[in-house]
C-alpha cells in the first residue's frame, strides 16, 4: 500500500494555524515526522513553529517538540547555529534515541566542514557496527561539542573563564564524556575532551583506559594532527608527559618525544642519564635508542642543550668536557693550519686517559656518557650514515655520460646543471669519480659556475666531518697569502664547507667566520650585494625557529636598503627565525604580508610556510590561497603556491586536491608554484595522485614550468623503480628525450638535468623526507627544502636541497654502536624495492650513442644481475682509460668499488629473471629499505639480534641475544674508519694522489686548473 | 463498524443540518471537534495507513473537510477557507487513486482559484492551474475561473463585473462581489499611476460607483493620501509618497567591475 504517498506538508501547516491545540499538537508531531522530506516547504513557515516554540500557554513537551522540528528545518537549511540553539531547546527529547537517530541522519546529510576535526577523530576509532552506532550517538552532539569546544577556545583566548558558557552545552557535553568514558569508548572521549579543552577528563580518560600505552601514544598522534594552537597543544603534551611519568614501566621513548616538543631539555637529560646509570645494559641500548630518535628530528639547539646537561662523572667532569665545548674559540683562531680532526681524537684520548683513573662504576658511566654524546652531536650517525652510503652507492655513471655528452659546451646553464646533478646524485656518498674524469670538462666552468663546481665537492662529501677541512683545503683561500685561486672558487669552498657540516657546525663556525674576515678584501670582487643576499639568508639559518627580536631588526634594515638582493635575503633570513612558531609569528607575518614591497611579501609567504610548517593549519592554507589568487606580483603568488607545499606535507594526500585548481590556472608563476608545491609535500611518497597531476605540466607550454615540473616529478619519485609506478619508466625516459634533444629550451633542459640527479640522489639510497619517523618535522630538511626553493633567484642554493635527504636505510647497532652482521626480513617480492635498472638497457634511446665497449658490458650485465657490478667496474677501468688524467687513481678506485659489490651481492643477488619470483626477500644489517618496504621488514624469529624498539628503517639499537658468541660486524670498508691523521694531512698537499691509491678511501680530485 | 466511525458520521450527520439551518456557531464547534477526531485515523493524511475501514474513512473525512470549506465561505472567513482547503488537498491529489470523485471537487477547486484572484495571488493562482489535469481544465467552474483571471489581465474589468451573471454555483456569489472590490483597487492603483488628477464624476465612472457619495466614502476608507479640491480628486501626493525607484545604475557598474575583476583572478 506503498501507492498512497503525501505530496505535500501544505496540509499540516494548515493545521497549525488550527485554533484547537490539539489539531496543533497533531500537526507539529506528524511535521516532525516528515521534515526530512519537506523542509523546503516547511522552511516558510519556520517563524510560525518558532511562535509555537515561544508561545508561553503551550505545554512543554510541544514547545520543544516545535524547537526540534525548527532545529531539524535549520540543520538541512545549513544554519547550524541556529539549529544547535533549537536542538538545546528540544531538550531532553534529543536524547530519545529514536529522534537522536534522525537527527544524525540530518546532520550526515549536511556537509561536515567545521565538524570535520571531530569526525575525523571518530574515524580513528576504527568502525565496528557497534561502534559507528555510537559514533552516529555522539556526533549528534558533535555540533554541541564544537560549539562548546570553541568558546571554551575562546574563553581560555581572553582569559575570561568559561562564564559564558551554556550550562546547557556543558551539561551536554559532560554527559558525552562521561558516557563515553563509561562505555570505554576512550579514543572518542579523548577526541571530545581535546577538543573541549577538558583536560581533566583527557586525563581520566587516559588512565582509566585499558591499554594505557596505546591510549597515550594515539593521543599525541592526535595532539599533533589536530590541535592547531601550539600553546595549546603544549599543555596538551604537559598532560601527556605527566601520565607517562606516573606509569609503573614508562615509556621513555615517548616522554622524549614530547619532552622535545616542549622544549624541555633538562626532562630528556634527566632520563637519559638514569637510564644510562643503570645496571641493565637493555636500559643503556634504550638511551642510545631515545638519543638517535632524538638527532633524526635534527632539532640542534635542542640536542646541545641536552647534551650540556648530561652530568659529568664526577671529579674530572670539568676537565673532560670543558675543552670540548670551548675548544673552537681560542684553537680555531690560528685557522689556517689547525685542523679540527685532530683536536677531536685529542679530545677523545684525552678523556680516555682520564677515566681510566676513576673507579669502574664511574668508568662505565663514564664511556657510555662518551658514547652517548657522540649519538647527540649527530657524529655517530653522520658516521654511520657515511659509510652506509658510501657501501651501498649505486648511482649510474652512464646517465651522467649522456648528459655530459648531449649537453653543448658553450652553455653554461647544462654545464653547470650537469655539475649539480652529479653533485646530488652522489650526495653524502663521498664518491667524486665523475669528476675526477672530467677535469677538462669541468675546468671550463667559468666564474659562478666554478663556484657552484666546488660547492658541489661539498655536497658530495656531506657529513664527512673529519675530513671535510682537508679536502677542501686546495679551494680555500689561503690564510695571508690571498693569491691562490679564484674568489668564485675560494667562495664555493667555504659554501662547500657550510654544506659538509651542515647543523654540526660547532667547530666549523668559528672558521668560516675568521676566513671572512681574512678575505674581506676579496669579497669585494663579489657584487657586494650578493654578500647581502647570503648574509641576510645566513642570517636567518643561524636563528632558525628562535623567533628572535633580530627579525625586526632585519625588517627595518630591509626597508632602508635600495638592494633587491639584499631586501630578499634578509625577508627569506626572516621568514626562516619563525621557524615553526604558528601564532606566535602572526604578528610577524601580518607585517610582512601586507608590505608594499613585493620582495617582503614574498618573504611573507615563506614565513607563512615555516611557521606553519607540516601543521596543515587551515587559516594558513586559507590565507595562501588567497594571496596565490589575489596578489599582483608574480613572485608573491608562485611563492603562495609554493609554500602550500610547506604547511601540507604532514599530509601528503591533501596537497595535489588543494593545488589541482591552481595546476591549470592561466598563470604560469601559479603553474609552477603548484608544481613545486606537489613536489616538496609528496616528496618521496611516490603518490599517484601526485604523478597524475604533475604528468601534464611537464609538457607544459611554458619552459620554466616544465623546469619546475620535472624537478617536483622527480622529487615525487625519488627511490620509486617501474616495478612500483610504471609511470616511473615514462618519466625516466622523457628526461632522456628532453636532454638529447637539441631544440629543447635551456630552462627545461636544465630542469630535466636536476631532475635526473634527484631521482637517483645520495647513490640512490636516499629520499627526501621532511618528517621524522615520529612524525615530528626534521628541522634541517625543511630549511634545505626551503633555501632550495629559492633557486629560482640563485642556481648555487640547489645544493640546499642535500639537507633534505635522509638516507633509507636500516642500520641495526649494537652495544658498542658497531653494526653487527645478521639477516632479517622483508616480506614483499624484492622487485618491488630493487634499485632501478642501470641505465644500459637497450631499450633506452642513448644507448646508440654510448661507446659500443659499454654497450657489450652492458648487455651481459642485464643477462646476469649477479656479476653485474664486476662488469660494471670494468666498463668504468674501459672508461677511466680513455681519461689521461688520474688513471692511476681510478684503477685504484676499481679495487675497492668491487669488494663492495661483493658485501652487496647479499642484497641484490636473489633476483634471477628466470622463475617465479619469491615473496620475501632477506636483508643483511646494513640495508637498504625504502619508505613503501618498511611494512614489510620482520625480524626473523631465531635471528641473535632483537630491536630495543622495532622501526622498520634508521638506526636501531639490538639486544644481543647471544653475547658470548664473537659477533661479524660489517660497514668496516667504510670511507673514514681507516683513515690515519697522516693520511689525512697528506691529503692536504697538492700532487699527493699517487700516494693516497695505497689508502681505501676515495681521494679527493686533483685540484684543478681554470683555463677560461 | 468501527465506534469511532460512528461516532463520527453521527456528529457530521449534526454539522450538516446545522449547515443547513445556517446555526454558524453550533456548525463551528461541531467542525472543531470533528477535525480532533478525524486526527485520532491514521488511514488519513500525512499517515495513509492501510486499515480496514481506509476507504470509508477517507470519504467521510473529505466530506467533512468539503462542508468545512463551504461553511467558511458562508461565514466570509477567507483563512479559515484556505486552511480548510489545504487539509482537504491531500484528499484530491494524493488519494485520487483510491476514491471515487467526488461530485464537489471541481467546484471548491474554482472557489479557491476565486480566492486566490480576490487575494490577487496571482503567481499562486497559476501554480494551481499547472496541478490540474486537461480534463479538469475543461470543467466549467475552472474554466470560469480562467476566463475571469484572463480578463482581469487584459484590464477588462467590465468583463470581469459582468461575469458575476454566470456564475456556475450560488456559493460563487461571495467571492464575485469580493473580485469587484478587488478590480477598484485594481483600477484605482492605475489611475494614480496614469493621472494627475480626476474629476469627481470621471473618478466615479472610472472606479465603477453609482454615486459619488461611495466614491466619498471608499475615498476616505482606502485612499486617505488622495485630496479632493474644486471638484477633483488629485493623486500627486501618492504619487510623491510612492518612492521612485532609481535604476542603482552606480552600484550596478561597481557589482560589474568587480566581477571582471573577481574573473581575472580566478585562478
Amino acid at each position: 500500500m506503498a501507492a498512497t504517498m503525501v505530496s505535500s506538508a501544505g496540509a499540516l501547516l494548515a493545521m497549525l494555524n488550527e485554533s484547537h491545540p490539539q489539531l496543533k499538537q497533531h500537526a507539529l508531531y506528524n511535521l516532525n515526522k516528515f521534515v526530512d522530506q519537506f523542509w523546503p516547504e516547511i522552511s516558510t513557515s519556520v517563524p510560525l513553529i518558532e511562535s509555537l516554540y515561544e508561545d508561553e500557554e503551550f505545554d512543554r513537551h510541544q514547545r520543544q517538540l516545535a524547537a526540534l522540528v525548527v532545529s531539524k528545518v535549520f540543520c538541512y537549511l545549513g544554519d547550524l547555529n541556529d539549529s544547535l540553539s533549537y536542538a538545546l531547546g528540544a531538550g531532553s527529547l534529543l536524547m530519545s534515541l529514536r529522534i537522536l537517530i534522525m537527527f544524525i541522519l540530518f546532520l550526515m546529510c549536511l556537509n561536515f566542514d567545521h565538524l570535520r576535526s571531530v569526525v575525523d577523530i571518530f574515524k580513528f576509532a576504527g568502525a565496528s557496527l557497534v561502534c559507528l552506532t555510537f559514533l552516529f550517538l555522539f556526533l549528534t552532539s558533535a555540533k554541541a561539542i564544537d560549539e562548546y569546544a570553541s568558546l571554551k577556545a575562546k574563553a581560555t583566548e581572553s582569559n575570561a573563564e568559561a562564564a559564558n558558557v551554556d550550562p546547557r552545552l556543558e551539561a551536554i557535553v559532560e554527559r558525552m564524556l562521561d558516557k563515553c568514558i563509561m562505555d570505554g569508548k576512550h579514543q572518542q572521549a579523548m577526541g571530545i575532551a581535546i577538543e573541549c579543552r577538558r583536560l581533566d577528563k583527557l586525563e581520566e580518560a587516559i588512565t582509566r583506559s585499558d591499554n594505557v600505552h596505546g591510549t597515550l601514544s594515539y593521543c599525541i598522534n592526535v595532539s599533533h594532527a589536530f590541535v592547531s594552537r601550539r600553546e595549546y597543544r603544549c599543555e596538551v603534551l604537559h598532560l601527556l608527559v605527566n601520565v607517562y611519568q606516573k606509569l609503573p614501566y614508562p615509556d621513555y621513548l615517548s616522554i622524549c618525544q614530547c619532552l622535545m616538543f616542549l622544549d624541555e631539555p633538562e626532562g630528556v637529560a634527566s632520563i637519559l642519564e638514569k637510564l644510562l646509570r643503570s645496571e641493565n645494559k637493555d636500559d643503556v641500548l634504550l638511551a642510545f635508542q631515545i638519543a638517535f630518535d632524538l638527532v633524526e628530528n635534527e632539532h640542534q639547539a635542542f640536542l646541545l642543550n641536552v647534551r650540556d646537561r648530561l652530568s659529568v662523572p664526577k671529579s674530572q667532569s670539568s676537565e673532560m668536557v670543558q675543552p670540548k665545548s670551548s675548544d673552537p674559540d681560542p684553537a680555531q683562531n690560528n685557522s689556517s693550519t689547525a685542523s679540527e680532526d685532530v683536536q677531536m681524537t685529542e679530545g677523545t684520548s684525552a678523556s680516555i686517559a682520564i677515566v681510566q683513573e676513576t673507579d669502574p662504576n664511574d668508568a662505565i658511566y663514564a664511556e657510555r656518557l662518551t658514547k652517548i654524546k657522540g649519538i647527540l652531536s649527530g657524529e655517530t650517525s653522520i658516521q654511520l650514515t657515511l659509510q652506509f652510503l658510501y657501501s651501498h652507492n649505486k648511482s649510474d655513471l652512464l646517465i651522467l655520460k649522456t648528459i655530459k655528452q648531449s649537453v653543448e659546451m658553450r652553455n653554461s646553464v647544462c654545464h653547470s646543471a650537469t655539475i649539480y646533478a652529479n653533485a646530488i646524485m652522489h650526495a653524502g656518498t663521498t664518491v667524486d669519480t665523475f669528476l675526477r674524469e672530467n677535469l677538462d670538462w669541468l675546468s671550463r666552468a667559468t666564474n659562478w659556475a666554478k663556484f657552484s663546481a666546488t660547492a658541489g665537492l661539498g655536497v658530495i662529501h656531506r657529513g664527512h666531518l673529519q675530513q671535510g677541512r682537508s679536502l677542501m683545503r686546495p679551494y680555500l683561500p689561503q690564510g695571508g697569502s690571498g693569491g691562490g685561486g679564484s674568489p668564485y672558487s675560494e667562495g664555493g669552498a667555504l659554501y662547500a664547507l657550510g654544506l659538509i657540516h651542515a647543523n654540526h657546525g660547532k667547530g666549523i663556525k668559528q672558521f668560516l667566520r675568521d676566513s671572512l674576515r681574512s678575505t674581506n678584501v676579496e669579497r669585494f670582487i663579489y657584487d657586494s650585494a650578493v654578500a647581502g643576499e647570503a648574509a641576510g639568508i645566513s642570517m636567518g639559518l643561524l636563528m632558525v625557529g628562535s623567533a628572535s627580536e633580530k627579525a625586526s631588526e632585519m625588517l627595518t634594515y630591509a626597508h632602508e636598503t635600495q638592494h633587491e638582493k639584499i631586501i630578499r635575503g634578509l625577508a627569506l633570513g626572516i621568514a626562516l627565525t619563525v621557524y615553526g612558531r604558528e601564532e606566535e609569528a602572526d604578528t610577524l607575518i601580518e607585517q610582512m604580508t601586507r608590505d608594499q614591497d613585493p620582495i617582503l611579501r614574498y618573504g611573507g609567504m615563506y614565513a607563512l610556510a615555516l611557521a606553519y610548517r607540516g601543521t596543515a593549519n587551515n587559516k594558513a592554507i586559507r590565507q595562501l590561497l588567497h594571496f596565490a589568487v589575489s596578489d599582483v606580483s608574480d613572485d608573491v603568488r608562485r611563492t603562495a603556491v609554493l609554500a602550500l607545499g610547506f604547511v601540507l606535507y604532514s599530509e601528503p594526500e591533501q596537497t595535489p586536491r588543494i593545488v589541482s585548481l591552481l595546476s591549470e590556472s592561466y598563470n604560469p608563476h601559479v603553474r609552477y608554484g603548484a608544481a613545486l608545491a606537489v613536489g616538496i609535500s609528496c616528496a618521496g611518497t611516490g603518490l599517484s595522485e601526485a604523478i597524475s597531476l604533475l604528468e601534464p605540466l611537464t609538457s607544459d607550454v611554458v619552459d620554466f614550468v616544465r623546469q619546475g615540473a620535472l624537478i617536483a616529478m622527480a622529487m615525487v619519485m625519488v627511490q620509486m623503480n617501474e616495478a612500483g609506478d610504471s609511470r616511473v619508466g615514462t618519466f625516466r625516459r622523457q628526461l632522456e628525450k628532453i636532454i638529447l634533444d637539441k631544440h629543447e629550451d635551456t630552462m627545461s633542459k636544465m630542469g630535466a638535468i636536476l631532475a635526473s640527479g634527484i631521482l637517483d640522489a645520495g647513490g640512490r639510497n636516499v629520499t627526501i623526507r621532511l618528517l621524522s619517523k615520529t612524525k615530528h618535522d626534521k628541522v634541517t630538511a625543511v630549511v634545505g627544502l626551503a633555501v632550495f626553493s629559492q633557486f629560482w633567484y640563485w642556481y648555487p642554493l640547489i645544493y640546499f636541497i642535500s639537507l633534505s635527504f635522509s638516507p633509507t636505510a636500516f642500520i641495526g647497532l649494537n652495544y658498542d654502536l658497531k653494526v653487527p652482521k645478521f639477516e632479517f626480513l622483508s616480506n614483499a617480492k624484492p622487485s618491488l624495492f630493487e634499485y632501478p635498472k642501470p641505465t644500459t638497457v637497450p631499450t633506452t634511446t642513448s644507448a646508440v650513442k654510448l661507446p659500443t665497449a659499454v654497450l657489450s658490458t652492458s648487455a651481459k650485465a642485464k643477462a646476469r644481475a649477479k656479476k653485474e657490478a664486476e662488469q660494471k667496474a670494468n666498463a668504468e677501468k674501459a672508461a677511466g682509460a680513455e681519461s689521461s688524467s688520474a688513471a692511476t687513481n681510478t684503477g685504484k678506485e676499481k679495487s675497492s668499488s668491487e669488494k663492495d659489490a661483493d658485501s652487496m651481492q647479499v642484497d641484490s643477488q636473489p633476483e634471477k629473471k628466470a622463475g617465479p619470483e619469491p615473496s620475501f626477500e632477506i636483508l643483511t644489517n646494513p640495508a637498504r629499505v625504502v619508505p613503501a618496504q618498511e611494512k614489510f621488514i620482520k625480524f626473523m624469529e631465531d635471528s641473535r639480534y632483537a630491536p630495543v624498539k622495532f622501526v622498520p628503517s634508521g638506526f636501531v639499537l639490538l639486544r644481543d641475544l647471544q653475547p658470548t658468541e664473537p659477533e661479524v660486524l660489517s660497514l668496516t670498508d667504510a670511507p673514514s674508519s681507516t683513515v690515519s691523521p697522516a693520511g689525512d694531512s697528506a691529503t692536504g698537499q697538492q700532487g699527493s694522489a699517487s700516494a693516497m691509491a695505497v689508502d681505501e678511501e676515495p681521494q679527493p680530485p686533483q685540484p684543478f686548473e681554470y683555463t677560461s | 463498524m468501527d465506534p469511532q466511525l460512528t461516532e463520527v458520521s453521527q456528529l457530521f450527520e449534526r454539522f450538516k443540518a446545522a449547515c443547513v439551518r445556517e446555526d454558524v456557531d453550533t456548525g463551528s464547534n461541531l467542525l472543531s471537534k470533528l477535525k480532533v477526531m478525524l486526527t485520532g485515523f491514521r488511514s488519513l493524511p500525512p499517515l495513509f495507513e492501510d486499515t480496514p475501514n481506509a476507504i470509508h474513512e477517507l470519504t467521510l473525512a473529505r466530506d467533512i473537510y468539503e462542508h468545512a470549506v463551504l461553511l467558511s465561505v458562508k461565514i466570509g472567513d477567507q483563512d479559515a477557507f484556505e486552511r480548510d482547503f489545504f487539509q482537504l488537498k491531500p484528499y484530491y491529489t494524493d488519494a485520487s487513486g483510491r476514491l471515487p470523485p467526488s461530485s464537489q471537487e471541481y467546484m471548491i477547486l474554482g472557489l479557491n482559484l476565486l480566492r486566490l484572484l480576490v487575494q490577487n495571488r496571482i503567481a499562486e493562482f497559476h501554480t494551481e492551474l499547472e496541478l490540474l489535469s486537461p480534463t479538469a481544465l475543461e470543467n466549467p467552474c475552472i474554466k470560469h475561473a480562467v476566463e475571469l483571471e484572463q480578463s482581469f489581465m487584459e484590464g477588462a474589468y467590465n468583463r470581469v463585473l459582468s461575469a458575476k451573471q454566470t456564475v456556475p454555483y450560488k456559493t460563487y456569489d461571495y467571492f464575485m462581489d469580493l473580485l469587484a472590490k478587488t478590480v477598484r483597487d485594481e483600477i484605482a492603483g492605475c489611475s494614480e499611476k496614469a493621472y494627475d488628477y480626476l474629476s469627481i464624476s470621471d473618478a466615479r465612472q472610472t472606479l465603477l460607483f453609482s454615486s459619488d457619495d461611495e466614491l466619498l466614502q471608499y475615498i476616505n476608507e482606502e485612499h486617505p493620501e488622495w485630496e479632493i479640491k474644486n471638484g477633483v480628486v488629485i493623486f500627486q501626493k501618492a504619487k510623491e509618497s510612492a518612492p521612485c525607484k532609481e535604476i542603482p545604475s552606480l552600484q550596478l557598474i561597481n557589482q560589474t567591475l568587480s566581477y571582471a575583476r573577481e574573473l581575472e583572478r580566478i585562478v
